[in-house]
């Protein structure tokens, strides 16, 4: 790989683990020379649990995977200086709380409704992230946590992967990330535009003309990390199941039911209901549940023979009439369709880092549980990148004038007296309305994800080589 | 007895608001347009920067003038490319360069836009300005943002409740209100006052799209 050292990279910056579990500890910094002593420690691979880089580890990957994010009252408390936290980009520092309203965390969303230890801008210090196998296994890995020493536990997220990749509201999830220049992947990656490194790492280009996230003193702080919008968003399973239901009755009734099924489709009104349903979450989506795009399937949920499931794009669908521009895959990233933005095409890319939470919905056997979506939306800038998309785009949706002034069905700050969804047609838009929010922030943080050499760094603060 | 309005009367006045402010531990808004939650006011909303100059003769507006026209097409082409501006104005009054525009979404995402698309061009105009930005504004862009934020004017809202809750939160007394927003204009010395809409609630891309003038 050119430009970086797999080595010198936290590993879930450029990969996902794909373990069955997860946990975030989110924590304070109680004693800052202990709580140094020991991420440096991790950083240099030593102690009963290394952070983990990047490096390939072939057939056997550990048993658990650690990893942390830092918030900038964290580097404040493990003793890094004013002027070098500041160096790490105003949202950054200004954090999650303060940014909520630019996010659209409005209402039932806004911090004040926070689980507690997420609501105060300041107490979040460190996110400490465990993947492994089984509960077991997070719990070795948390006790080999200097919790109750250096550190101090707020609280923590669980997180538990759904065979075979599915997220809550049922759709299949895990089908691609970017994949960057002169990186060679392995997993599973997109067939968009290689994205150059500094979407995602400080210090590397950026892929826009002359750009390049600063980087603040002493450099190694900052080179080769990662920002990250931890988020914790309670999903309303029942009540996207509910929509779909209330929808598809709607639909059923009317002309354009004919409009929204596939050409030629037989069937009763159940089996009319059945596939409007799905028709009307695929919209919403942009992919059907079972992962296949829109963009290449608009009117069959599982093709023969199957198409791709990440070579397409949308500027060959200018009308929207197979992906609506609304929907909320087109709106997070437009790949190279036109928008309003002329130089954000392929600029405010995301890796996304999120597994469910709470049980599988049974719709045959519904239990009320919280459930939802929790992880880091990783990237280099947050503001240019983070909060653009979720202000301009997942809101308001200025991309397009078509859709401006609507929220993002699935995950944007939606009021049932007020929202409005297009599905277009070569007859003209459908428009479904009266839908609610589906999604709840219960929590989020901007960490920084450091690469090795910076907590090695952060490790020797106050050891007499490190000017913090 | 009334004092004259001449200069004494200005003078008790200034010394008056000064000790208010003290009082009140008054402190700069923060200027710029309020977040709001309706789409519809997150469309044509307004940004007032003033850019004081450094020199204040005719000769300072005159090398103003110059470095405008020099990059006017420039900003003109980057304006276009960042796709969300409706109205943008330069002008000189007194010894300030004003920019003000009409522009739709996140402020810090149509600064960061424009100065991203523009480069070089407005460089020539904020080294005329006091207290410049760090050079280059594109090499810069985060300390740039906030350079323009903290020139936005702050805008009050004409309903006097609500310019009573943002002037003085904790003011029990509406007749209080003039006392309060003296004090507050003077932290805040540019203010916008209104701002009116013909088609409120559009974006440039949807007028343009109405128009069929291409978005």
């Amino acid at each position: 790989m050119s430009g970086v050292e797999l080595s010198e990279l936290q590993g879930n910056v450029l990969r996902g683990y794909r373990k069955n579990v997860a946990r975030h500890i989110v924590a304070r910094v109680r004693d800052a020379a202990a709580a140094r002593a020991f991420l440096g420690a991790a950083a240099r691979g030593e102690g009963p649990l290394p952070v983990t880089p990047g490096t390939d580890w072939g057939g056997a990957a550990p048993e658990i995977l650690f990893n942390v994010g830092v918030t900038y009252a964290g580097l404040r408390a493990l003793g890094v200086s004013e002027r070098s936290a500041r160096g790490l980009s105003r949202a950054f520092r200004k954090g999650a709380v303060s940014a909520a309203k630019t996010v659209g965390d409005y209402g039932c969303s806004a911090p004040e409704h926070w689980r507690p230890f997420w609501r105060e801008a300041d107490a979040v210090h460190l996110i400490l992230t465990l993947h492994a196998d089984d509960a077991g296994a997070l719990d070795r890995g948390e006790a080999a946590l200097p919790l109750g020493g250096g550190m101090e536990k707020l609280g923590a997220e669980e997180a538990a992967w759904f065979a075979p990749d599915i997220v809550h509201f049922g759709y299949r999830d895990n089908i691609s990330q970017p994949r960057f220049r002169g990186f060679d992947p392995k997993g599973r990656w997109d067939d968009q535009p290689a994205a150059p490194l500094g979407v995602l790492l400080l210090g590397h280009p950026t892929g826009m003309e002359q750009i390049s996230w600063s980087l603040p003193e002493p450099k190694v702080l900052g080179l080769n990390g990662s920002f990250g919008a931890f988020r914790v968003l309670e999903q309303d399973v029942e009540g996207f199941e509910a929509y779909l239901d209330s929808a598809a009755e709607t639909l059923l009734g009317s002309s354009e039911a004919d409009l929204l099924l596939p050409p030629g489709f037989e069937g009763g009104a159940e089996a009319r209901r059945a596939m409007l349903r799905e028709v009307v979450a695929a919209k919403f989506c942009g992919r059907w549940r079972s992962g296949t795009p829109l963009a290449l399937s608009p009117f069959d949920p599982n093709p023969e023979p199957p198409v791709s499931d990440t070579d397409f794009d949308y500027s060959d669908d200018l009308d929207g009439v197979r992906c609506p521009m609304g929907s909320h895959l087109r709106r997070a990233n437009p790949r190279s369709a036109k928008i309003v933005q002329r130089v954000a095409n392929h600029t405010r890319r995301l890796v996304r880092r999120n597994m469910p939470y709470g049980p599988e919905f049974d719709p045959a056997n519904p239990v009320k549980a919280e459930r939802g979506l929790v992880g880091y939306f990783l990237c280099a800038d947050l503001a240019a990148q983070f909060e653009a998309i979720q202000n301009d785009w997942i809101n308001i949706g200025l991309q397009d004038p078509r859709i401006t002034g609507a929220n993002d069905p699935m995950i944007g700050d939606n009021d049932a007296s007020a929202s409005w969804f297009d599905i277009e047609t070569k007859a003209g838009p459908v428009r479904l309305r009266g839908f609610p929010s589906f999604v709840r922030t219960r929590g989020s943080a901007y960490a920084f994800l450091p690469s090795m050499a910076a907590l090695r760094w952060i490790g020797e603060i106050g050891a007499g080589s490190a000017a913090a | 007895m009334s004092l004259p309005n001449g200069p004494i009367r200005q003078l008790l006045y200034r010394v008056l608001t000064r000790f208010w402010a003290w009082r009140e531990n008054a402190k700069p808004l923060p200027g710029g347009a309020l977040p709001s939650r309706a789409p519809s006011d997150n469309v044509m909303r307004t940004m007032n920067l003033v850019m004081p100059l450094k020199n204040r003769t005719a000769v300072g507006r005159a090398e103003a003038v110059m470095a405008i026209a020099a990059c006017l097409d420039e900003i003109y082409t980057g304006l276009d490319n960042v796709g969300t501006v409706h109205v943008a104005r330069f002008t000189i009054v007194d010894d300030n360069i004003l920019m003000f525009s009409f522009y739709d979404g996140d402020f810090r995402t149509y600064i960061r836009d424009f100065i991203m698309t523009l480069g070089h061009a407005f460089d020539g105009i904020v080294e005329l300005v006091e207290n410049p930005p760090p050079l280059p504004c594109w090499r810069h862009v985060d300390e740039f943002i906030e350079w323009v934020h903290e020139r936005d004017a702050l805008q009050l809202p004409s309903d006097p409740g609500e310019l009573a809750k943002l002037v003085g939160p904790e003011m029990t007394n509406l007749e209080d209100l003039p006392r309060f927003l003296a004090v507050q204009l003077g932290e805040n010395r540019n203010v916008q006052l209104g701002a009116y809409r013909a088609y409120p609630g559009f974006s440039v891309a949807q007028i343009r799209r109405a128009m069929e003038a291409g978005w």
